[in-house]
C-alpha cells in the first residue's frame, strides 16, 4: 500500500505542471478568463451598461493578440518546447497561430454585436462561447497529445454547435444547428475511432504512451523501416485524418458546408470559415508532418487526391450557387484546398520551403489573407439589410455601389482578395502555395489549382457585377445605407491589409 | 540620382496613374479641372515615348535608362520595349482626346480609369523585371475588365465575364510557367530580370516541358491566339471605345512582348512538338479567323474580328524566327506589333465616328456616308489601307518582312498564306464600300433628315492624324523603328537557337 502510494507520489511529482507550464499557455488562459468575465459582467451589470460587454471583450483580445505577438516570451518560445509532460507542444510558427484565431474572434465580435442587437439575441452569452471555442482552438493547435487534441476539439465542436443554432427563433439557424450537430456528432466519432485503433494497435506492440504524439512519431518511423506496420495503424491514421478532413472542409468529408454555412448567422459562419478552417489546417499540419510523417509514401498521394478533388468539387459547386452565402461556402472549400496543397507539398517534400517561407507559414499567412477576404465581404453582408439571414440572393447586392460605395468597396477588395487578383494579399498567398506546388513538382495538383482560380473567377465576379451594376428599374428600393463608424474603421483597416499585406511579405 | 533618360521613363508611366488616382478619388472635382488633369496624363506619355525612342536610338548606353524607381522593382527600356512604349503612348493619346470628348456617367472615374489602363500598359514595356512585368500586366486588365462592364456597349456583361475568365486563366498558366522558370533558373524575385532569366535559363539543361507552353499559350490568350481567342472580339466589342482602342492597339501587344522577351529567349517555344502546334495555331489564326471575318455584318464587330486575324502574320513571324534563326522574322514581327497598334486603334476611332454620325454600327444599315462626311471617309480609307498593309503605311513592312522570312518554308504554307492577303482585302474593303459608298441607305436619310450631322470633328481629326501620321512617319522611315528592334532582334534570335539546340545536342541516353 506505501509502495502504491509512494508510486503515485513519484507519478505525481513528475508529471505535475511546473510554473514554466502555465506560463507557456497564458494567451490562452486570458482568453477562457476573458471568457468568464463576460458572463461576470453579464450578471453584474445593469441593462444599460451592457454595451461594455462586447467593448471589454474587443480590448482584452487587442490585449492578448499584442501579448501573443511578443517574442520570445514564455508563451512564445523561439525553439520547440513541450509542456505539461507533452500534453502539448508548441511547434508551428506560434505568433502566427494564436493570431489567426484571436483576430477571427476579434472580428466576429465586430460582425455580431449590431448583428445580434437586431435579431434581440443576447450579445454576452455570444461572446462568451466564442471566447470559450477561440481558447480551446488555441490549444488545440498546440496539442501533442491525442486527450487534449479531442478534448479542445470536442470543446470548441460543442461551442460552436451552440453558435450556430444561436438565433432561436430562426428556422434556418436552428436546422444548420442540427445538421452541424449530426455532421459533427459523426466526424468525431470517426476522429475517436482513429485514434482507439492507433491506440491499440500500438499499445499493443509496447508503446508506453500511444496517444502521445512524439511516440507515435517514433514507433511508426520504426514500424515503417521494417516494414511491420499493422492494417489497423492504417485504418487508424485514415479515420483520423478524416475527422481532420471534416473540420477543414475538404474532400470527401465537405458535404455539410454549404447548408451550414447559409443556415448560420452571418457572423457565426464568417467565424467557421476561418477560425475553425484554421483549426483543420493547423491540426493537420500538426498531423501530417508530426506523428504520421514516417508514412509520407501513404499519406501523400491520399492527401495529393484529396487536394485535387477539394478544388474542384469547391468551385464547381460554387458557379451553381446562386445564394452570395452558399457560393462563398463553397469557395472556402476550394480554399480549404489551396490550404491541402501546401499541407500536401511539406509531406512529399519535408521542410520544403518557398521564397524563403516554410510550409507552415505559408498556411498561415494564407490562413490570414483568407480571413482578410471573409471578414471583409461577410461586414458587406451584414451591413446589408435582409428579412432573413439565410436569404441573401445575388439579386439583392443591385444597386449597392450607389446605396454605399463604402460596402461597395469592402466587397470589392475582399471579392478581390479572395479571388486572387494581384496585388492583394490573397494573390501573394495563392503566388506563395503555388511556389511551393512548382517546388515539389507536384504539376497535377498545380494544374488543379490554375484551372480553379480560373474557374472561380465567374463566380466572383458575377457577385461584384450585381453589386456595380445599375439596378434595372427605379422601383427598387435605392436608400442610402447608413454603416456605423466601428464598421467603417474595420473596412478600412482590412482593406489596407488586403491591399499592401502581401507586398510586405513578398518585400 | 537617375540619369536624364530613366527620369523620364519613370515620369512617363507614374504621370498617368497618379492623375488618375487624382480623378479617381476626387470625383466631384470640377468638369474643367478634371478635363485639363486627365488632359495632362495622356499628353506627357504621348510627348515622352516618341522622345525615348528617339534617345534610344541615338548613341546612348542602354544604362542610362535603368533606374530602381518607386516601384520596387527595376525600370529599363530594350529594343523591343522602346517602340511599342512609343505606340503604346500615341495610341493612349489618340484615345484619351476621344475619352476626353464623350459625355459619360462617372466621368472623372471613367478618365481615371483609363489612364489606370494606359499606366499598365506603358509600365508593361518600361520595367525589365519579371515582377514588374506582371504587376503591370494585371495593373492594366483589371481597369479594363471594369471599364467593359459599366461604360460598355450592348453584351458587355458577358463579354467583360468571358475576357476575364480567359485573361484570368491565361494569367495563371503563365505565372505557372514562371515561376517553374524562375525555380528552375535558381533566381529569387529580386534579382529576376529578364536578361537574368535568359542567361540563366541558357545553363539550365533540363527544364520541364510544359513550361514553354504554360507560357506560349497563357500569354498567348492575351494576345488571342486560336484557339484562345474567342474572348476577343466580343470583347473590344462591347468595350467603350477609347477601351478597345487601347486594348486592341496597345495592351494585347504585351502578350505578344512577353512571348518574345520570355518565351522565345529561353523556352524553346518554336522547337518540337510545341512548334508544331504553334505554327498550326498561327495558321488557324490567319486562315479560321480571316474566314470569320468575312461573314462579320456588324463594322465594330469586322474591326475587332480582323485585329484578331492580324495577330496570325505576328505569330508566324516569330515562329520563323525560332526555327529557321531568321532574325527578319522578329524583326518584321515587331514592327508590325507597332504599325498595327496605331492603324487598329485610327479604325476603332473613326468607326465610332461613323457610329455617332450614323447611329449603327451595322453594315446593311450604312451605306453612301461619304457624300454626307467625306474627310470621315478618306481618314477611314487610309486606316483601311494602313490595316491591309499598302505601302506607305507601316503595316506594308511588317507584313513583307514576315512573308520574305516566310520564303524558305513549304510552298503550301506560304500559299496559304498569301490567300490571306486576299481575305483581308476583301473584307476591309467590302466593309468600306458598305459604309462610305454606294446608296445612302434609307435610314442613315432618315436619320440625317432628322438629325444632320457634320463631318468629322477637329478633335477626331487631331486624334486620328496623330496615329496615322505616325504610321505614315514609319512606312516612309522604317529605319526609326529597325535601328532600336535590329540589335536586340538578332540577339534574341541567338538565343532561341541556343535555347532549342540545347536538348539535342543533350546524348538522348546514358
Amino acid at each position: 500500500m506505501t509502495a502504491f502510494i509512494a508510486n503515485i507520489d513519484l507519478a505525481f511529482k513528475t508529471l505535475a505542471p511546473r510554473a514554466t507550464d502555465w506560463q507557456s499557455i497564458l494567451p490562452e488562459i486570458a482568453v477562457a478568463g476573458l471568457a468568464l468575465f463576460c458572463l461576470v459582467q453579464a450578471m453584474l451589470l445593469p441593462k444599460a451598461l451592457r454595451y461594455l460587454i462586447p467593448a471589454t471583450a474587443r480590448v482584452g483580445l487587442c490585449l492578448v493578440i499584442v501579448m501573443s505577438l511578443i517574442t520570445p516570451a514564455p508563451w512564445a518560445p523561439s525553439s520547440d518546447l513541450e509542456s505539461f509532460s507533452g500534453l502539448l507542444r508548441q511547434n508551428l510558427p506560434f505568433a502566427g497561430v494564436r493570431a489567426v484565431f484571436l483576430f477571427s474572434a476579434l472580428l466576429t465580435s465586430f460582425l455580431a454585436a449590431g448583428f445580434l442587437r437586431d435579431r434581440k439575441a443576447a450579445v454576452a452569452d455570444y461572446h462568451h462561447v466564442l471566447l470559450v471555442v477561440t481558447a480551446a482552438f488555441m490549444l488545440l493547435a498546440q496539442s501533442n497529445h491525442f486527450v487534449t487534441f479531442f478534448v479542445s476539439l470536442e470543446t470548441a465542436a460543442v461551442g460552436l454547435y451552440v453558435l450556430v443554432g444561436y438565433l432561436r427563433r430562426s428556422d434556418a439557424s436552428l436546422e444548420a444547428g442540427v445538421k452541424y450537430l449530426v455532421a459533427g456528432g459523426l466526424s468525431s466519432a470517426l476522429l475517436l475511432m482513429g485514434i482507439v485503433l492507433v491506440y491499440g494497435s500500438l499499445g499493443a506492440v509496447g508503446v508506453a504512451d500511444s496517444l502521445n504524439f512524439t511516440q507515435i512519431g517514433k514507433i511508426l518511423a520504426l514500424q515503417t523501416a521494417a516494414h511491420t506496420l499493422s492494417p489497423l495503424t492504417l485504418a487508424g491514421v485514415a479515420l483520423i485524418l478524416g475527422g481532420v478532413a471534416f473540420k477543414l472542409g475538404a474532400f470527401p468529408f465537405h458535404a455539410w458546408i454549404p447548408d451550414v454555412y447559409q443556415g448560420a448567422p452571418t457572423p457565426t459562419t464568417a467565424f467557421l470559415g476561418t477560425a475553425s478552417k484554421a483549426a483543420g489546417a493547423f491540426t493537420l499540419v500538426l498531423l501530417a508532418t508530426g506523428p504520421f510523417a514516417p508514412l509520407a509514401v501513404k499519406v501523400g498521394p491520399l492527401l495529393a487526391i484529396a487536394t485535387v478533388l477539394t478544388l474542384l468539387v469547391g468551385n464547381l459547386g460554387a458557379l451553381a450557387a446562386t445564394d452570395i452565402k452558399r457560393t462563398l461556402a463553397l469557395s472556402g472549400v476550394s480554399h480549404a484546398g489551396f490550404i491541402l496543397a501546401a499541407v500536401t507539398a511539406t509531406v512529399v517534400v519535408p521542410g520544403i520551403t518557398a521564397y524563403d517561407y516554410n510550409a507552415e507559414q505559408i498556411v498561415v499567412f494564407y490562413l490570414l489573407a483568407y480571413l482578410a477576404g471573409t471578414f471583409l465581404t461577410s461586414q458587406a453582408l451584414v451591413s446589408l439589410p435582409a428579412a432573413e439571414d439565410h436569404r441573401r440572393p445575388q439579386l439583392a447586392l443591385r444597386g449597392l455601389l450607389r446605396r454605399s460605395p463604402m460596402l461597395a468597396a469592402s466587397l470589392g477588395f475582399g471579392i478581390g482578395s479572395l479571388a486572387g487578383v494581384p496585388p492583394t494579399v490573397g494573390f501573394i498567398a495563392k503566388l506563395l502555395v503555388l511556389g511551393l506546388l512548382v517546388k515539389a513538382k507536384l504539376w497535377w495538383v498545380l494544374g488543379a489549382a490554375l484551372i480553379s482560380v480560373a474557374v472561380s473567377i465567374h463566380y466572383y465576379f458575377s457577385i461584384l457585377r450585381e453589386a456595380v451594376v445599375r439596378p434595372s428599374d427605379d422601383s427598387e428600393d435605392l436608400a442610402p445605407l447608413e454603416i456605423s463608424f466601428s464598421a467603417r474603421f474595420l473596412i478600412g483597416a482590412l482593406a489596407t491589409a488586403a491591399l499592401l499585406g502581401g507586398l510586405l511579405i513578398l518585400a | 540620382m537617375d540619369t536624364f533618360p530613366a527620369t523620364l521613363l519613370q515620369i512617363a508611366v507614374t504621370a498617368p496613374i497618379l492623375i488618375g488616382l487624382i480623378l479617381i478619388t476626387g470625383r466631384n472635382l470640377p468638369r474643367s479641372f478634371a478635363s485639363g488633369f486627365a488632359f495632362g496624363g495622356f499628353a506627357i506619355p504621348a510627348m515622352l515615348g516618341p522622345w525615348l525612342l528617339l534617345l534610344w536610338c541615338t548613341p546612348t548606353a542602354p544604362a542610362q535608362f535603368q533606374s530602381a524607381g518607386p516601384w520596387g522593382f527595376g525600370f529599363a527600356l530594350n529594343g523591343i520595349s522602346a517602340p511599342l512604349l512609343a505606340m503604346t503612348a500615341l495610341v493612349g493619346f489618340a484615345a484619351g482626346i476621344k475619352a476626353l470628348t464623350q459625355e459619360v456617367e462617372a466621368r472623372n472615374t471613367y478618365l481615371g480609369l483609363i489612364l489606370f489602363m494606359l499606366g499598365g500598359t506603358l509600365g508593361v514595356f518600361a520595367t525589365n523585371h519579371i515582377v514588374g512585368f506582371y504587376f503591370f500586366h494585371e495593373f492594366a486588365l483589371i481597369p479594363t475588365f471594369i471599364l467593359t462592364l459599366f461604360w460598355g456597349g450592348e453584351g458587355r456583361r458577358p463579354a467583360a465575364m468571358q475576357m476575364a475568365i480567359y485573361l484570368t486563366a491565361g494569367a495563371m498558366a503563365s505565372l505557372a510557367g514562371i515561376l517553374i522558370a524562375l525555380d528552375a533558373s535558381g533566381l529569387s524575385f529580386d534579382n529576376a530580370t529578364f536578361a537574368n532569366l535568359v542567361e540563366a535559363l541558357a545553363r539550365v539543361e533540363h527544364l520541364p516541358a510544359a513550361t514553354g507552353a504554360l507560357v506560349l499559350f497563357g500569354l498567348g490568350t492575351l494576345a488571342s491566339l486560336f484557339p484562345f481567342h474567342s474572348w476577343a472580339a466580343p470583347g473590344y466589342t462591347a468595350a467603350p471605345t477609347p477601351v478597345s482602342m487601347i486594348h486592341a492597339g496597345a495592351l494585347k501587344k504585351f502578350g505578344l512582348y512577353g512571348i518574345i522577351i520570355i518565351g522565345l529567349s529561353s523556352l524553346d517555344i518554336t522547337g518540337g512538338r510545341l512548334g508544331q502546334w504553334f505554327l498550326w495555331l498561327a495558321v488557324a489564326n490567319v486562315f479560321i479567323v480571316g474566314l470569320i471575318c468575312l461573314v462579320q455584318r456588324d463594322l465594330k464587330q469586322l474591326l475587332s474580328w480582323s485585329s484578331v486575324a492580324h495577330m496570325g502574320p505576328i505569330f508566324l513571324g516569330l515562329w520563323v524566327c525560332g526555327t529557321s534563326g531568321k532574325a527578319e522574322g522578329l524583326d518584321a514581327a515587331v514592327f508590325l506589333m507597332v504599325a498595327h497598334g496605331l492603324s487598329c486603334a485610327a479604325l476603332f476611332l473613326l468607326a465610332n465616328a461613323v457610329r455617332t454620325r450614323a447611329g449603327t454600327y451595322r453594315l446593311d444599315e450604312l451605306g453612301g456616308l461619304a457624300t454626307r462626311a467625306p474627310i470621315l471617309a478618306a481618314l477611314f480609307i487610309a486606316a483601311t489601307m494602313a490595316s491591309i498593309g499598302l505601302p506607305g503605311f507601316g503595316n506594308f513592312w511588317g507584313e513583307i518582312g514576315i512573308f520574305l522570312a516566310l520564303r524558305a518554308q513549304p510552298l503550301w504554307l506560304q500559299g496559304i498564306i498569301a490567300s490571306t492577303v486576299v481575305i483581308s482585302a476583301i473584307y476591309a474593303l467590302r466593309a468600306v464600300a458598305a459604309t462610305f459608298f454606294g446608296p445612302s441607305s434609307e435610314a442613315l436619310d432618315k436619320r440625317f433628315a432628322s438629325a444632320p450631322f457634320g463631318d468629322v470633328s477637329w478633335n477626331e481629326r487631331a486624334a486620328a492624324a496623330v496615329l496615322l501620321g505616325a504610321s505614315l512617319l514609319i512606312g516612309f522611315m522604317p529605319s526609326l523603328i529597325t535601328r532600336s528592334t535590329n540589335p536586340l532582334t538578332a540577339e534574341i534570335t541567338v538565343h532561341a537557337q541556343h535555347a532549342a539546340k540545347a536538348p539535342a545536342a543533350e546524348p538522348v541516353q546514358r
